[in-house]
Formats: structure tokens, C-alpha cells, sequence
């Protein structure tokens, strides 16, 4: 037993939600900044020219990744560097990865990977918990209801 | 693995968190994420590996816990997320019922005052 751990620390973290949709409209919510701004953070994030550009709701700089991989409706991978605080901008590009698999009954499970935190804690520990809890949630709510959710 | 024809229900996941053993692995797969069953095992001494693999099966079964290889090890990964679809669905729910109900009642008291 490591007493000193008391935050968060994996350099993996995993994120899964059933989302009741079809794969093509949780690829779209994910891709359209049109509604990303509605469930991430307020941001929003593009897909263009083999960059992830993520812009804050008054237009400034989140994040400027490369896209890895960029396979629809299936699969995503980009790198992650949040500009929005410097402390967080000095720590490498970790890697997020979107998986969305379709399951019986018109249902997709959705599966985020965030990994290659080694060199980068202060990222893990601010994405980690309502982070990327709050965004799977919210986009579930989104697609399933098409309204945001409020609160 | 397992698959769900409409995905996790709310009653999978409130039976997994109904065992304390079960909260416990929670509690130590956020302590510490990406663990290997031997570990688990390690952390739970009064308990046989054959005991501790059930209880986990019954937190993947209700989305809780994700597995994924790395190499030849399997890793548990705690999955919050349908914890705040509970958050979402019960408390914040009451919670703002709550809220609303005390700002009637200050509005009440406003105007009769």
C-alpha cells in the first residue's frame, strides 16, 4: 500500500457509456462543433486538416492536437494538450482514443481511452472524474433526447 | 463480453453498490486505476481470488468496472460514468425539487409579507 496516493493517478483512465442511438449520430456529435458546444465544456471542437482544433465559447485556443486516426463511425484517436491553463499546457500530448461499438437493440456502447499521461499528472488529474464524466454524460443525454442537458 | 440489449439499467448498478466489498474495490481502483486481479486480490486479504473475480464481475456487469488488455495482463478500470447517470437521474433530480420548493416558499412569504 502506497499511503501518499490519494488522487487519481493512472496514466490510462477508461471511460464507457450505452448510448441508444445509432453510430452515424454519436460520430456527428462528436465531430460537429455545433453540438459539441453543447455537452463539452461549452467548447468547440473541429476535425480539419488532420488537426482537433478546440475553441472556448469566446473563441479562444483549448487545444491544437494532431488526429491520428480519423475513421467514421467507428473509431478516433487524437492527441490531447489542454491550452486552456498553462500549467496544464507545459505537460506533453497525451492521447485520447473514441471507440464506438453498435450492440443489439439499436444501442452503441461508446469507450473514451485517455492514455499516455506518464509525463503529465496535473492533466490526468483535471480531466479525470467529472471531466470526461461530465462530457460522456452529457453527450449521452444529447443524442438520446437532443436537448442538453441543463444544470 | 457481455452485451446488453438496451445497456446497463439503473437496478444493475444500484445492486452492485449495495456490497460493501464491491464499494471497496471501487474505492481502491480510484485510488489507484488499471489494476491486475492479482492486485485487487492483494488488497482485499480476507477474501480468495475466486472471491474477489465475482464481485468484479458483477461491477462490469453493471458498467462500473472496464477491462482492457495490456500485453498478457488484464486491466480493471473504474468507469464512473454510470455513477453520474444515477447523480443525474435520482439525486440532482430531488435536489432541485428541493431548491425549487424553498424558492416558492421565499416568494410566498415575500408577497404575504
Amino acid at each position: 500500500m502506497n499511503a501518499a496516493i490519494t488522487v487519481p493517478s493512472a496514466t490510462t483512465q477508461v471511460y464507457q457509456v450505452f448510448i441508444r442511438a445509432m453510430p452515424e449520430q454519436i460520430w456527428e456529435a462528436i465531430t460537429n462543433p455545433d453540438f459539441t458546444e453543447k455537452y463539452f465544456h461549452g467548447a468547440r471542437n473541429e476535425y480539419t486538416g488532420g488537426r482537433r482544433i478546440s475553441k472556448g465559447p469566446d473563441g479562444q485556443l483549448y487545444a491544437d492536437e494532431a488526429v491520428l486516426e480519423f475513421d467514421p463511425p467507428r473509431r478516433l484517436v487524437h492527441g490531447w494538450r489542454s491550452l486552456y491553463r498553462p500549467e496544464l499546457a507545459a505537460e506533453p500530448t497525451s492521447r485520447v482514443t473514441w471507440e464506438i461499438a453498435p450492440q443489439d437493440g439499436g444501442c452503441c456502447l461508446l469507450t473514451v481511452v485517455h492514455d499516455k499521461l506518464e509525463g503529465s499528472p496535473r492533466t490526468a488529474e483535471n480531466v479525470s472524474g467529472e471531466g470526461w464524466m461530465m462530457v460522456l454524460s452529457g453527450l449521452k443525454t444529447l443524442v438520446e433526447t437532443g436537448t442538453p442537458m441543463t444544470g | 463480453m457481455v452485451t446488453y440489449s438496451l445497456g446497463v439499467d439503473d437496478d444493475a448498478v444500484f445492486r452492485a453498490l449495495a456490497d460493501p466489498t464491491r464499494r471497496h474495490l471501487l474505492d481502491h481502483l480510484y485510488e489507484r486505476d488499471g489494476r491486475t486481479l492479482s492486485e485487487l486480490v492483494g488488497e482485499q486479504p480476507e477474501m480468495t481470488r475466486f472471491g474477489v473475480m465475482k464481485h468484479l464481475r458483477v461491477l462490469e456487469g453493471a458498467g462500473l468496472v472496464v477491462t482492457r488488455r495490456s500485453g498478457r495482463e488484464k486491466l480493471h478500470f473504474l468507469n464512473p460514468v454510470p455513477v453520474r447517470l444515477i447523480h443525474d437521474r435520482w439525486i440532482s433530480k430531488y435536489a432541485e425539487r428541493h431548491v425549487s420548493a424553498l424558492a416558492e416558499l421565499k416568494t410566498e412569504l415575500e408577497e404575504s409579507a
